[in-house]
């Protein structure tokens, strides 16, 4: 049964600190649970989910967009898109919400350790790959090459732009930057290229030597993007796809985000290529 | 010897569980239908015909509350359910293809997560069966394993009787503490004849070849012939007694509300829909496909037993006449 602060059972209340706006149907949310020792239990993988929910929407699966920050703070990046998600856009700091989790897997990262790591992320898949990126940077000397790969649908659709622009200064890292057709000169001052993420992943230089591919996109991406990172001699089980499908009760009960025999919420959202090749229906 | 009891005591019998404060939810008449529902008196048994519905509702009730949300200047405040505030409940005249199904659950409802909502309410419920004298020609429960006198899943299992009245059999220490708890309803009798079982016109499927031709053909033309007519209405899902997937669904204001648990159906087009638009389970045949994969082949792979007790109730209830027995006698013929 539940206890006080077991989150998976039953929702916790929190509060919203900050929104950002990224784009123009992107917010990031910044929030905060209510019960203090709660948010400094949180344990969180990147990769892994939660239900946030927001009084008279009801819930909706959302990536944790960072580990908690030092204030205890949980960023959740949202798009509007359905009737919850519009709820939510319509808050403001202050206002009082809920989630539960986090649920999931989440990247196998401690597995990574010592192998390069290629970030792929198509619009809004940015946001789990963007707590895999503080993971990895987080603890630096552990990995090797790090490299991200961002494609948006245009200039305006790139998500964290200040933060983007941060990273493409850093040395310790690659970043390459696409979008799928350009109408206005990117912001910030950001290189980016034309085209769609798999003709950057032809077009660029990166290792491919003892390294793992970490993907999320929209459902389109997926297979092209195997494709072609096959076509690099990336190896089934060195890549590593985090899904989307609608959770909704995050524990492996309702059956809405089934994969074959699989649940999105609790055998993913993150599987190994070489686990969902026999399962059809996956990609 | 063996233990009987009439059908007045058996109504007695309730009376005075209910009396002591016991939950009783047994085959009752609602309007032109019979369901299983609680009882407020012995005298409202049915025990002529099989519920509309399955009983699973006993343990999972096709709509029940999980918590409460209220919202004031301090913040959010939710408001957990207790299923220790379960009543103590007997089910009384559960087909065999219901008094088995509950157990099949178990499996889903403890892999990792424990629903206490289900778990609760299995610990808390005794199961009183009922064996089977009529089946129409629907039924089909030896198809998959079972029979109309098959005491699988029940605590205590009633056999009717020619002249009335019903053989006991206690299949459970549940079963037993119901006996002894009321032994005074309960009359030793030497010799007693029970009515003839029901036959079900149903061959044995052979669920292994079955599952072994699904194993195989995720894809395959099969599913648009058999279930480009299924109007995805979900009516099966709800009559199924083994169906078990769910929706979370908060109704209420700003102000306040309750969250709840609602039965789903893997047949509603929205069921796998993304708020974007995509589906991954686009067309029909698609979700028809996942009913019988999940049915025969997933949940078997899962934890070994079958997701189909053979009750008919969803032949009996498709409005396009889909017959789950031709689909699987389709895919034995081809396996």
């Amino acid at each position: 049964m539940s206890t006080n602060h077991d989150m998976t059972a039953i929702p916790l209340p929190a509060t919203v600190i900050e929104l950002r706006k990224l784009s123009d149907d992107t917010t990031l949310f910044r929030l905060r649970l209510d019960d203090a020792i709660a948010a400094r239990r949180l344990k969180v993988i990147p990769g892994q989910f939660v239900q946030l929910s927001v009084p008279a929407g009801g819930e909706v699966p959302i990536s944790l967009a960072a580990l908690p920050g030092e204030d205890g703070a949980l960023e959740l990046c949202v798009r509007r898109v359905g009737h919850v998600t519009a709820l939510l856009h319509t808050l403001a700091p202050g206002a009082g919400v809920a989630i539960r989790g986090p649920y999931g897997n989440g990247f196998p990262v401690t597995d990574w350790r010592g192998k390069n790591v290629l970030l792929l992320a198509g619009g809004l898949g940015i946001a789990p790959l963007r707590s895999l990126l503080h993971f990895l940077l987080r603890h630096r000397s552990d990995f090797g090459e790090i490299t991200l790969m961002y494609g948006a649908r245009e200039p305006a659709a790139i998500l964290f732009k200040e933060e983007l622009s941060e990273l493409s200064g850093r040395r310790d890292m690659h970043l390459f930057l696409t979008v799928d057709f350009v109408s206005e000169e990117p912001p910030g001052g950001l290189v980016c290229h034309t085209g769609l993420l798999p003709g950057l992943l032809s077009g660029v230089n990166f290792t491919t030597e003892n390294t793992v591919a970490a993907l999320c996109g929209p459902p389109a991406l997926y297979r092209c993007v195997v494709e072609e990172l096959q076509g690099f001699g990336f190896p089934a089980d060195s890549i590593f796809l985090s899904l989307e499908r609608r959770m909704k009760c995050g524990v492996g009960l309702c059956c809405h985000c089934a994969i074959g025999e699989l649940f999105c919420c609790t055998d993913g959202p993150v599987f190994r290529y070489a686990d969902l090749r026999g399962v059809e229906g996956a990609l | 010897m063996r233990k009987t009891i009439t059908d007045e005591s058996l109504r007695l019998l309730i009376n005075s569980l209910i009396k002591e404060g016991t939950r009783v939810v047994a085959p009752k008449k609602a309007g032109a239908m019979t369901l299983y529902a609680p009882l407020a008196a012995g005298d409202e048994l049915t025990l002529d015909s099989l519920p509309r519905r399955s009983a699973k509702e006993a343990f999972f009730p096709l709509c029940e509350n999980i918590l409460a949300y209220r919202k004031d200047k301090d913040g959010v405040k939710i408001k957990d359910i207790d299923p220790a505030s379960f009543p103590e409940t007997v089910l009384v005249g559960a087909r065999p293809c219901d008094a088995a199904a509950p157990a099949i659950l178990d499996a889903v409802f403890s892999w990792d997560y424990h629903d206490e909502f289900f778990l609760e309410r299995r610990r808390k419920t005794t199961i009183v069966g009922l064996a089977c004298t009529v089946a129409d020609d629907a039924c089909f429960c030896p198809a998959v394993g079972l029979s109309p006198s098959d005491t699988t899943g029940s605590d205590l299992f009633l056999t009717p009787l020619t002249g009335g009245g019903y053989a006991c059999e206690a299949v459970t220490g549940k079963g037993e503490a119901l006996l002894a708890g009321h032994s005074r309803l309960f009359e030793e009798r030497e010799a007693v004849q029970p009515l003839p079982p029901a036959e079900p016109q149903q061959e044995k499927l052979d669920l292994a070849r079955i599952k072994e031709w699904l194993d195989g053909h995720f894809e395959d033309p099969l599913w648009e012939e058999i279930a480009s007519r299924c109007a995805g209405c979900g009516a099966c899902a709800f009559l199924c007694p083994a169906c078990h997937c769910f929706d979370i669904v908060d109704e209420g204001t700003e102000g306040k509300g309750v969250r709840r648990k609602n039965w789903d159906a893997c047949g509603f087009s929205k069921f796998t829909n993304h708020a974007s638009g995509h589906n991954p389970r686009d067309l029909q045949n698609k979700r028809y496909r996942n009913r019988i994969m999940h049915k025969f082949k997933y949940y078997h792979d899962k934890f070994g037993q079958t997701l189909c007790t053979g009750c008919g109730r969803c032949v009996r209830g498709c409005p396009v006449g889909i017959d789950i027995r031709a689909v699987l006698e389709k895919i034995n013929e081809r396996g």
